[in-house]
């Protein structure tokens, strides 16, 4: 059964991808480019009015789609790639390599992963492919966690106790019948990885510690019009809304698989 | 009880000891040299290699890390690069800032997820917009909520100072106007897991036997929710709210800086952006202290309320 949340979130989510892709054909203006207007008001011409530097707002919005994705889904993708096989490996052999798979979960899970990225970020240098290495390498444990909690209970199941009757080595058996049956949660953990990357590179933007100028982002975009926010409110508060809006889409998607 | 105490924190040991080598090591590569960046672009190779033999930064890292380590657990952490301050002097009196932040919006997400989510009329009327506040709460970025809330209360209806912080002996009132919006900011999302959270044990627990048993003395509905379910949904919660207090210390980052209150947090996005390593480690260091403490009591309470759990 499909759920409306489930709808409304892909809808979200096709939506801000369309606009992402379609970026360059639809923006009115270059996101980049500098203008004469600065701090415009909205105008037919200007639809979420200039920045300071006469820049064009909605174009930048749309542009800015591009940036979210690519680190959403980069990130989701390390993340993936480092954390199912650790959970598979932890919660199929169990043992003492379980154990050394528990410790660097829960050492990493205590720790503040907004601090980890800033710090990691810092030391790489701010740039889109590094906040998405980043990003996956903060947010690995959690993928991890759950593929190995699901694996504990997977390879107590008849149909695998009948493959190792079979006499089945321990890699055919983890990969033709335990992954199978992580998919789905690993799907579900992806879509809310995907909300979580983009929402904390939102915030290491919006701390001036992430996403280098002019490239347009979101989170860049609320620090500079934050500081003409009595002024422009439209400024910071339309980015906000595009990033919020996109993590809402994901979140969405991600809890209704989970259930 | 008090063994259980000391074995868990000499367990915290190695961790520790771990963690603030990696940490050591990331913001020592992250600087390369800290003596180039000091002297700027036109600075000699002798000059740099000079000042860094000064500083020891010539010496294998492990080296640097066991002195640097030394000192500071006699409270020594070195002088700002920037500000040529006491380390120590400049972060001690933002720490209380910052806990006093988390410490409010800890007990208000708390307070509020258990008791909004147990009132029965609140239940049967906003149960499902309950969790679609929660959904809000989790996926609003804090600097979103906290620009939106400064907005609405600061621009427009000018109820609430924008932003800083005043001290309590400066005045409570002040004190907490100016601590309002922060608070909310930080709350928004532990409020939403929490709901979460809690909401999930509260449908488990009313299923129980005994609930049913409360019911049939003819309990009023109040009664049996507060009285019988929540005590017994609580424990989640807590367990839940230990585990995500790194997430809040990154949180309070963010609305340190919205903000602009004095706290360890904005301290520490400064430091990242002028490269001021004495710092970066300092803070990082009570970061990670104060985060694996946090989660021992949190640990402890649980064990405390719990009374299933038998220390071994």
């Amino acid at each position: 059964m499909v759920s409306s949340r489930l709808l409304l979130g892909l809808g979200i989510i096709v939506t801000i991808a369309g606009a992402g892709i379609l970026a360059p054909l639809i923006a009115p203006h270059d996101p980049i480019r500098t203008g004469s207007v600065f701090l415009g008001l909205p105008t037919s011409e200007n639809w979420l009015g200039t920045d300071d530097l006469g820049r064009d707002i909605f174009s930048r919005i749309l542009y800015g789609t591009q940036t979210s994705l690519v680190i959403g889904f980069g990130a989701a993708i390390v993340a993936t790639l480092i954390g199912v096989p650790i959970g598979l490996v932890g919660g199929y052999l169990r043992g003492k390599t379980d154990l050394v798979v528990v410790q660097m979960i829960d050492l990493f899970v205590a720790l503040p992963g907004l601090v980890l990225a800033l710090i990691l970020t810092a030391m790489l240098g701010p740039s889109i492919p590094n906040l998405t290495l980043v990003l996956g390498f903060v947010m690995w444990p959690t993928m991890a966690r759950l593929v190995r909690g699901q694996v504990l209970q997977i390879r107590e199941a008849v149909f695998v106790e009948a493959a190792r009757a079979l006499g089945g080595r321990d890699s055919w058996i983890v990969y033709e019948h335990i992954w199978p049956n992580t998919i789905r949660i690993v799907s579900a953990q992806f879509a809310i990885t995907v909300s979580f990357a983009i929402f904390t590179s939102a915030s290491l933007s919006f701390l001036g510690l992430g996403v280098p100028p002019p490239t347009p982002d979101w989170g860049s975009m609320v620090r500079e019009g934050f500081q003409f926010l009595a002024l422009r409110p439209l400024m910071s508060i339309a980015p906000g809304a595009a990033v919020t809006f996109t993590i809402l889409g994901f979140y969405l998607v991600g809890s209704s698989i989970e259930r | 009880m008090t063994a259980h105490i000391i074995r868990r924190l000499l367990l915290m040991l190695p961790n520790v000891a771990l963690l603030t080598f990696l940490l050591f090591v990331s913001v020592a590569s992250l600087l390369g040299s800290p003596s180039a960046m000091m002297l700027g672009q036109d600075a000699s190779p002798e000059a740099i290699a000079e000042l860094n033999a000064i500083y020891g930064f010539d010496r294998p890292v492990l080296v640097q890390y066991a002195d640097w380590m030394t000192s500071a657990l006699q409270g020594d952490f070195g002088r700002s690069f920037t500000t040529q301050q006491s380390v120590a002097e400049a972060v001690l009196p933002r720490i209380p800032i910052t806990l006093e932040l988390a410490f409010w919006s800890i007990v208000l997400a708390i307070a509020g997820a258990t008791t909004i989510n147990s009132i029965p009329v609140a239940r049967r009327f906003i149960g499902s917009s309950a969790s679609g506040l929660a959904i809000v709460g989790i996926t609003v970025p804090n600097f979103m909520i906290g620009i939106c809330l400064i907005y609405l209360f600061s621009v427009e209806l000018r109820w609430l100072p924008t932003t800083g912080w005043v001290p309590w002996s400066d005045g409570v009132g002040a004190h907490l106007t100016h601590l309002i919006m922060p608070v909310v900011t930080l709350t928004a999302f532990y409020f939403g897991s929490f709901t979460l959270v809690y909401q999930a044990e509260y449908r488990a627990v009313s299923r129980e036997l005994y609930i049913k048993v409360a019911r049939a003395k003819g309990l009023s509905e109040t009664r049996v929710s507060f009285r019988h379910i929540l005590p017994n949904s609580m424990l989640p919660v807590i367990t839940y709210a230990g585990l995500s207090l790194g997430q809040l210390v990154g949180g309070a980052v963010v609305t340190e800086t919205v903000f602009s209150i004095p706290g360890i947090g904005r301290l520490f996005v400064e430091s990242i952006g002028t490269r001021d390593f004495p710092v970066m480690l300092a803070i990082g260091m009570v970061i990670i202290v104060g985060v694996m403490l946090m989660n021992l009591i949190a640990d402890l309470v649980y064990t405390a309320v719990n009374p299933q759990i038998r220390l071994g």
